[in-house]
């Protein structure tokens, strides 16, 4: 079976996000709570018997925000809350906004005001994570938010029911690093944009339908694993909150680029760390969030966002850094000088596209990159 | 309009204001330690542990108010520095990289203390000064708050008050003395009160006080609140306001309608609107900005009341809370409208201004407008556009 093959159910999901959660309520008969990308324990969403369901944004329809966000706020949030106010996401019945930035700090309520749903809360993380203060705090606000969907439900979440949901996400995690794994050994084999598609893609899937294919896609790949490729390829890190447009991709593909790292919330960041399935499930959640790879969100002293990106570049041998903003984006942008800096410093060019939802521009960055990729030794195809 | 009499106390503040920053530049060479700090940080504590307080906001309004906000930025935006950051943040790192200082230079800091009940913009400006300085950093984490007080929240921050006392200490090697920080408390009690009592004489009509003086008058307590000064300057003011009532002395000349707005100023244009205002005998007279200092503090459990104040200031509320507070100045100054002030510097203020302005618009009948311009950055403000917005306003209070 081809890649192409394979992946296909992860492209129809990412394209028609709805059918998803249509097939899942014809099956289940269950309720949907929606959440914005992507630091929201999605294990307790689904120990309480919902469908945790990521809005992954959209690209059509923004103006459908003006009456209410400005044309300055973030595209991603404009893009998700246009698909509210367009009754685009009427099937959800809740709705988990984490508190990363001060647009989603300030868009629960509007929303609430605007589309209100049976159930809306806010996950309102710690920023500082280094302190002993943060983990007991967040550890009540995991408290907080376990109790606020046990009363949606309308039954407790039991420590059981919890362990199955980290068991279930800790093993889809695993697979999709799996195949982060094989692609950089083997770039040609999945390709850079099939491989975030099935991120993204997984994002609005029951996560046991994601499991069952993913099963069989790393059981497929791993047959025609080649790993004597490895070298031809220039080795990208991308850095960034979220990866949009996917056709960026498109572009690494065809340059014989391969992305063998990131810190996008829709990209590694997603998958990189397990939960631990003994103790207290709650505490486990927590610290897994404190110990996240580092974004601009929090400040993170003990591990410093460009250190991080340093040693994912030397780590990874890469040959350069592809920066990938979204425009508005003010806790991105704050950190974006000192990274570059860092990254220059340590040797590795860098380069910064901006993109957005809902406006493509692609062919300006197609150009940049283009040139970026000549420059540290690409050939194209 | 520059009709109305200067205020005496306007000399006595600029005096204050200048040995204020005198004494930041020299408090090094005294073995004093610069505390960077942001608006709404209880600043009780750096006073009683002996650091100086310093407010880079402070200096992003100045630089705003001078109209070279857009000079500064440029600095900042040659090194990637988006132009649609908090146009305070482009300022001061702007002004570090920037070969002229027209609003003199930024004063660096020794530690940086910032809390996020504000916004997320100031955490992120100080995480980037703390590494160009090289210079330990503090962030007090407040989560939002809705209408109720929030136990979970108030018990984080009292928490990190004392990581942050023994942060101090450890940086210092001083014991942080609470007997000093109980002094310090009781005169921002006095200062805030006195501050609100000046601010409620925005309330008579004709009022002697409205919005655009208190933005003048407002450094101290913002930067000065906790000490003697602050206390004994804004009993002068109170004083001289006294006066004013008893003299018949008003902010504009035949007041007719009185306003609400929200909420920083635009700097830049801060006379331009006065003048808008005041020729229609329009008063600005309340705004929740210069209400954000309205401590109260309880001296006999100090942590726990600072934590209280400071978290649950209103800007770290939610939707519904500050549609009331909103409605509850209106209703308490007896306004005529409202103005409310989309500012792209803040996304805290801006964000869903626009429901709300409707919102209050059907629960009080009142007319109101939303614009759009940048509390200190030119580039984006549109007089004309501004105009069209106030001349629909004045009409529907006419």
């Amino acid at each position: 079976m081809k890649t192409a093959e394979l992946i296909a159910p992860f492209v129809d999901a990412y394209e028609n996000p709805a059918r998803q959660v249509e097939q899942w309520k014809a099956m289940h008969g269950g309720r949907v709570v929606g959440f914005l990308m992507t630091d929201v324990p999605e294990e307790l969403i689904h120990a309480a018997g919902f469908f945790p369901y990521g809005i992954t944004g959209g690209n059509k329809g923004l103006d459908k925000a003006d009456a209410h966000l400005q044309t300055w706020v973030c595209s991603y949030v404009r893009s998700c809350f246009a698909l509210a106010v367009d009754g685009r996401l009427d099937y959800l019945e809740g709705l988990i906004v984490p508190q990363t930035c001060d647009t989603t700090r300030m868009l629960l309520d509007l929303w609430n005001h605007v589309r209100p749903l049976p159930y809306m809360e806010d996950y309102r993380l710690p920023r500082q994570v280094g302190r002993g203060s943060a983990r007991k705090y967040l550890l009540n606000e995991l408290e907080r938010m376990k109790e606020g969907l046990e009363r949606f439900a309308g039954h407790s979440i039991t420590t059981d029911n919890l362990k199955k949901s980290i068991m279930l996400y800790n093993h889809n995690r695993q697979l999709m690093r799996k195949l982060f794994d094989m692609h950089a050994k083997n770039p040609s084999l999945i390709g850079n944009r099939n491989l975030y598609t099935v991120v993204n893609g997984a994002m609005v899937m029951p996560r046991e339908r994601v499991n069952e294919l993913l099963v069989k896609i790393v059981d497929q790949l791993q047959e025609s694993l080649n790993i004597a490729e490895e070298d031809k390829y220039l080795r990208l890190v991308l850095s960034g909150t979220l990866l949009t447009p996917l056709e960026i991709l498109d572009l690494i593909d065809n340059w014989g680029g391969v992305v063998i790292g990131d810190d996008f919330q829709n990209g590694y960041r997603y998958i990189e760390a397990d939960v631990t399935p003994e103790g207290d499930p709650v505490a486990a959640l927590a610290d897994r969030q404190l110990n996240r790879i580092p974004s601009a969100a929090y400040d993170i002293e003990q591990k410093p966002r460009r250190v991080f990106l340093t040693n994912l570049a030397k780590e990874k041998k890469a040959h350069g850094v592809i920066f990938v903003h979204l425009n508005f984006c003010e806790p991105e942008n704050f950190d974006y000088y000192d990274n570059l800096t860092a990254l220059q410093k340590a040797g590795f060019p860098a380069i910064r596209i901006e993109s957005q939802f809902g406006q493509s521009t692609l062919g300006q960055m197609q150009t940049r990159l283009q040139a970026f990729l000549e420059m540290i030794g690409g050939e194209g195809s | 309009m520059t009709t109305k009499n200067v205020f005496k106390s306007a000399d006595l503040m600029k005096e204050m204001m200048a040995n204020y920053y005198k004494a930041g530049k020299a408090a090094r060479s005294k073995g004093i330690p610069v505390a960077w700090v942001t608006a709404v940080f209880p600043v009780e504590i750096i006073y009683a542990a002996g650091l100086f307080p310093y407010y880079p906001e402070n200096f992003g309004a100045v630089a705003g108010a001078k109209k070279v906000a857009d000079q500064l930025s440029s600095a900042a935006e040659a090194r990637g520095y988006a132009r649609d950051l908090c146009a305070y943040a482009r300022c001061g790192i702007g002004d570090v990289y920037a070969a002229e200082h027209p609003v003199g230079e930024i004063l660096a800091p020794d530690l940086l203390f910032c809390c996020n009940t504000q916004c997320g913009s100031l955490p992120k400006w100080f995480e980037v000064a703390s590494r160009f300085y090289n210079a330990p950093y503090f962030l007090l984490d407040s989560p939002r708050v809705g209408i109720e007080t929030d136990e979970l929240c108030k018990s984080y921050v009292i928490e990190q008050l004392h990581e942050m006392v023994s942060f101090i200490e450890k940086l210092t090697g001083h014991t942080f003395d609470y007997e000093k920080l109980s002094e310090v408390l009781a005169f921002s009690n006095e200062a805030c009160r006195l501050w609100n009592e000046i601010l409620d004489t925005a309330a008579l009509k004709p009022a002697p006080f409205g919005f655009f003086d208190a933005c003048f008058h407002m450094a101290p307590i913002v930067t000065m609140r906790g000490t003697v000064e602050a206390v004994n300057y804004y009993r002068a003011l109170k004083e001289e306001l006294d006066e004013r009532i008893e003299r018949g002395i008003t902010a504009i000349p035949e007041e007719r309608y009185k306003i609400y707005f929200d909420h920083i100023p635009c700097w830049p244009k801060l006379r331009w609107f006065s003048d808008q205002f005041a020729s229609r005998r329009a008063l600005v007279a309340v705004s929740q900005y210069t209400h954000s200092w309205a401590y109260s503090f309880d001296l006999a459990r100090p942590m726990e009341s600072l934590a209280e104040n400071y978290s649950h200031e209103f800007v770290n509320r939610c939707f519904e809370y500050r549609v009331k507070r909103k409605i509850n100045f209106m209703q308490k100054y007896g306004v005529d409208g409202f103005v409310l002030f989309s500012n792209r510097s803040c996304k805290p203020n801006a964000i869903g201004l626009y429901a709300k302005a409707k919102l209050i618009r059907e629960k009080t009948g009142l007319p109101g407008i939303v614009f759009e311009a940048d509390m200190s950055d030119l580039r984006f403000f549109s007089e004309a556009q501004v105009l069209i917005k106030l001349e629909q306003f004045f009409e529907q209070l006419a």
